[in-house]
């Protein structure tokens, strides 16, 4: 953990980083940086395959059309390139429970899982109301 | 090309997600609890960067601004139930993509979670139209605009408000 804190960037620069390259995203492309449609396209994508009739007339589906657009990419980008980093840097983990979390709740996968579930269902569901 | 401009732009930016380490719970909870302000750091920074560079370039008549409109009933309601996931979840929509990138499994919870949170909005939403989304509308609004002034007026601003921040962080060591 503490060689893995060594080895980590200045916030203040890859945050920086990360601003000269929304720039670029935005100036190149014409988009801007976000997450959160991509989860409600792909949920109207896995519910097609159920039910295509029905996800067709639902007005959020309309505007938000499940289909892999730019933001999809990105999203799945963020895995890749998250991915590429901690295995050049060895700080790949596979883990499952979190340091703060294990302190505080214990090391039982399940606990933290039923809970992250819960909040993701939440934090989602709050995002799109907000529309952010 | 869009499709690849997507995965290339998302690469770099997980890379820089993950040299960063903020896309850890540890990390998160720890801005939430007001412990550890890495991830603020991080984020204040892509935004004075790129507040800077995106009104130069719209200066310059290259880019158009993407402002979404302000109702404060679905921003404060919204924003609030957010708050209640992202402490339980400890990862936000982005950053779950990239937890899972460098092994930390239980944010597949969270993202099949998030997944379930987006086809239930989706089921309300034509109720919320009518209700949530019309409290407090006031349209597509931008400080600048607000203010009636010019956005380089603004802009020294909210850096050098920036910098005080970072400056008492690093007093602190949060």
């Amino acid at each position: 953990m503490e060689i893995a804190e060594k080895k980590a960037w200045s916030p203040y620069l890859a945050g920086a980083l990360s601003g000269v390259l929304s720039i670029l995203s935005i100036w190149i492309a014409g988009k801007y940086f976000g997450a959160s449609t991509t989860f409600v396209r792909s949920a109207g994508m896995i519910e097609k395959i159920i039910g295509p009739e029905r996800i067709a007339k639902m007005p959020y589906f309309i505007k938000d059309v499940p289909e892999i657009d730019w933001q999809w990419m990105f999203v799945v980008g963020i895995f890749i390139g998250s991915l590429i980093s901690s295995i050049t840097s060895s700080t790949f983990l596979w883990k499952g429970v979190p340091d703060m979390w294990e302190k505080r709740f214990g090391p039982n996968r399940w606990k933290r899982g039923i809970v992250a579930f819960a909040g993701g269902v939440i934090a989602m569901f709050g995002a799109r109301l907000a529309d952010g | 090309m869009m499709l690849l401009y997507g995965l290339i732009t998302g690469v770099i930016f997980g890379f820089l997600l993950q040299k960063a380490r903020v896309i850890r719970y540890d990390k998160q909870l720890g801005a939430l609890r007001l412990m550890d302000m890495t991830i603020v750091k991080f984020m204040f920074s892509t935004i004075l960067v790129a507040m800077v560079g995106t009104y130069l370039l719209k200066d310059l008549g290259l880019v158009k601004l993407s402002i979404k409109p302000t109702v404060l009933g679905a921003v404060i309601l919204g924003g609030l139930i957010f708050g209640i996931g992202w402490g339980l979840l400890g990862y936000c929509p982005g950053t779950s993509a990239g937890a899972l990138g460098e092994g930390r499994f239980d944010a597949i919870w969270g993202i099949l979670g998030m997944l379930v949170g987006a086809g239930l909005y989706a089921e309300v939403y034509p109720a919320m139209k009518k209700t949530v989304l019309t409290w407090g509308n006031l349209g597509k609004i931008t400080f600048p605009q607000v203010l009636g002034l010019n956005h380089w007026v603004l802009i020294p601003f909210f850096v050098i408000g920036g910098l005080i921040l970072f400056w008492w962080f690093e007093k602190k060591g949060l």
